[in-house]
């Protein structure tokens, strides 16, 4: 809060009893990594390095290690949050400018994820549903959810991650239907594109710059970073396996016209309870979009509150209410394909451009200032 | 009282979001096999309804209607239909003969669009129509349940391959790899055989191997866990369980190809004709075995190559094996490729008697 002061915002310790323990930051990247990108990933990822493709999966996930790793070091050097540190180098006015930019990417974040959803729930269950209805409904527990404050938040993102963990063990069953040789062989294709089908990933695995914002939240931050790295790491595997399980699934033909390869590998499986899994699937990926729409939204209405002063309570029902705005829009599968892409470059800009540079303008300003 | 209102309010919302179309079971006509076959220059589908009666034994009523595309002939029937007619709990694909010859993955996107249909959809082409078949009445617990026990229960203990939805649309999107179905056969008016298995060329049917060969073939594309052969070795006949088979294949040379295929089965003797089974015929019917499997084989791949079509994926083995395989080449090469067969068989158990 030193530095705080210096510049002359106001930004009041965070009391202790909002904050969260230094392992949840584990789940809350994980919840908001695996979203809606996970179902249907493998094709994208395929386009360029085919059967290779895994290997850019891991490459890319381990690429982020070295972003999270700029992140605290921005956070520790201006002891705050990316907003902090925005004010910190550019002044109160430029800084604040960039600040609000993360409202409306957040709120668009938001709204791409539940469109995912409801489109899928539209594609595969209920073709009827109404899309106002559900998104009402799903937002107002976003609402609730963030009412209770980040703690609140956290926790949710720590049960919609341990609940439905039973669903990888229903990958299993696809196994049986699986033929690894379709993985050989390895390095068949150029360094270029693996790099382009790294690339894709990427887009995947965005949503861990959720890190920059929750920072002042966390106790001990310190102690957190092996937990952030860590939930990291996790990611990177699960969804490095799942790009293994489902190359050897389909043929390459085959993946090529699935648009959700995930849910179609349930297609496969027979429980002698249910003659079709993808219900249950569906029905919990309702679980596990929780968090990444509770955190997004609370994001956004925590920035509007630093930058604008208002309210947590009532920045959260507007950026709930602008989010279902942009979700009547989002009535085609062009439109949500247009708002993934869209929000996936952002944060794509956010985390290999932007993150970096403000390291850097960090580093230069403290210098500047000291003399 | 704020609490209260909000409280409301969201009671309503929930109960809104109940508004979907409900399928009840009792209220819509399940389809559970559904069977194309061509007529004139329309395709005739035929849909399979099993109907529950109240002394709990099963009907089958069949839906005709004929059409150009799987879905508009589903669309057609319900024109004569009292309920809906849903396609979530589909057993089997039948496809007539004509049909299968002109290819049949246009119908099959029905299939796999649809995400109600599972994957584990058993196809079969028939010998004859499907409409045929579907006219019978076999087993007493519905036509749909008969007809994709019969395949299942051939997969899993018998001469029959794995094939289904998922498999199919797999060796037809797999590059170096043809398809196969079962092919069925009505022999009787109640009972439908399994007459061999369909060899597709790209989406086409063009050639089908006996029943008598099929052991051969599964041992080439698929693991044994269960299965049957009989041997004759010095004029004594004896049957084989095979327990457990797997295939290898090497690539041993590239231009111009050679392969070898080592096939490794697991055995034991299940009837004897002769008087004892000493150690000394156990080595006897196994070295039989060996060469006769080996030879069969050897005679199915041949007749692939000479068909040009490849149901056991020699062209995508080959493709693993290489890095920048070219597939433009391969083809040509394919029929030339030489196919060596040696095959391993232990014959472990002789049942409860000598």
């Amino acid at each position: 809060m030193i530095i705080g002061r210096q510049v002359g915002i106001m930004h009041k310790p965070i009391q202790d009893r909002f904050k969260i323990s230094p392992f949840l930051p584990l789940y809350v990247i994980m919840a908001m990594q695996i979203g809606i990108g996970v179902l249907g990933f493998q094709r994208v990822v395929a386009k360029d390095a085919g059967n290779d493709a895994w290997i850019s999966v891991l490459g890319a996930g381990l690429i982020i290690h070295v972003i999270v790793w700029v992140m605290y070091k921005i956070c520790e050097t201006v002891q705050g949050d990316v907003l902090t540190a925005n004010v910190y180098v550019f002044g109160k006015i430029a800084g604040n400018a960039l600040n609000s930019f993360f409202i409306f990417y957040y709120i668009l974040t938001c709204a791409g994820v539940l469109g995912g959803l409801i489109e899928i729930i539209k594609v595969w269950m209920f073709p009827e549903l109404n899309t106002f209805v559900f998104a009402s409904v799903y937002l107002l527990l976003a609402v609730y959810i963030i009412n209770g404050g980040l703690r609140t938040v956290a926790g949710m993102a720590f049960f919609s991650l341990v609940l439905p963990a039973y669903l990888l063990l229903v990958f299993g069953l696809a196994v049986k239907h699986a033929d690894f040789t379709n993985l050989l062989p390895v390095f068949d294709h150029t360094l270029i594109d693996m790099i382009k089908s790294g690339y894709r990933m990427s887009l995947t695995y965005l949503g861990y710059d959720v890190l920059l914002f929750i920072y002042p939240f966390i106790k001990e931050p310190q102690k957190s970073k092996k937990w952030a790295h860590l939930g990291v790491f996790f990611t990177t595997i699960l969804y490095t396996v799942l790009a293994i399980l489902t190359f050897a699934y389909f043929s390459g033909g085959l993946l090529e016209k699935s648009i959700w390869p995930t849910l179609e590998m349930w297609k496969i499986v027979q429980l002698p309870f249910i003659e079709r899994f993808e219900y249950i699937g569906i029905a919990n990926w309702a679980i596990i979009i929780i968090p990444n729409v509770a955190i997004s939204l609370w994001v956004a209405s925590r920035v509007t509150k630093q930058v604008f002063h208002l309210k947590q309570r009532k920045g959260v029902i507007v950026a709930a209410l602008l989010c279902l705005g942009i979700l009547m829009f989002l009535n085609s599968r062009e439109r949500i394909n247009m708002v993934l892409d869209l929000t996936a470059l952002l944060s794509f800009a956010v985390s290999y451009l932007f993150i970096p540079f403000l390291y850097l303008s960090v580093l230069i300003a403290k210098k500047v200032k000291k003399k | 009282m704020r609490g209260q209102k909000l409280f409301l309010l969201l009671l309503s919302l929930m109960l809104l979001s109940g508004c979907v179309q409900k399928e009840v079971v009792d209220d819509v006509n399940i389809a559970v096999g559904i069977g194309l076959d061509k007529k004139d220059d329309q395709i005739l589908g035929s849909v399979m309804i099993p109907v529950y009666k109240t002394d709990r034994s099963i009907e089958n009523f069949t839906f005709t209607s004929k059409g150009t595309v799987t879905r508009d002939i589903i669309f057609q029937m319900s024109h004569k239909s009292s309920q809906p007619i849903v396609t979530g709990s589909l057993e089997v694909g039948l496809f007539g003969e004509e049909v299968a010859r002109e290819g049949i993955i246009e119908f099959l996107d029905a299939f796999q669009r649809d995400p109600s249909v599972g994957a584990r959809v058993y196809l079969a082409v028939v010998d004859g129509t499907a409409s045929e078949i579907f006219k019978g009445n076999y087993g007493d617990r519905g036509n749909a349940i008969y007809l994709s026990g019969l395949i299942q229960q051939n997969t899993e203990r018998g001469n029959m391959p794995l094939t289904n939805v998922h498999q199919f649309l797999f060796d037809f999107y797999q590059k170096g790899k043809d398809p196969f179905l079962p092919l069925l056969k009505k022999t009787q008016p109640d009972l439908v055989n399994i007459a061999g298995v369909a060899l597709f060329k790209d989406e086409k049917v063009i050639d089908s191997i006996p029943t008598s060969k099929m052991f051969y073939f599964k041992l080439l594309v698929d693991e044994y866990s269960e299965g049957t052969i009989k041997i004759k070795a010095d004029n004594k006949e004896s049957v084989i369980k095979s327990l457990k088979s797997k295939y290898k294949f090497r690539l041993k040379k590239r231009s111009p190809y050679e392969f070898d295929i080592h096939i490794n089965i697991d055995a034991l003797v299940s009837e004897y004709t002769g008087r004892t089974v000493s150690k000394k015929v156990v080595k006897k019917i196994e070295k039989q075995l060996e060469r006769q499997v080996a030879s069969e084989c050897t005679k199915l791949i041949k007749k692939f190559q000479e068909k040009n079509i490849d149901p056991i994926g020699l062209g995508h083995f080959a493709k693993t094996q290489t890095r920048g395989f070219d597939f433009t080449k391969w083809t040509e090469e394919y029929p030339n490729a030489e196919v060596k067969v040696s095959v391993d068989v232990s014959i472990a158990e002789v049942g409860v008697v000598e």
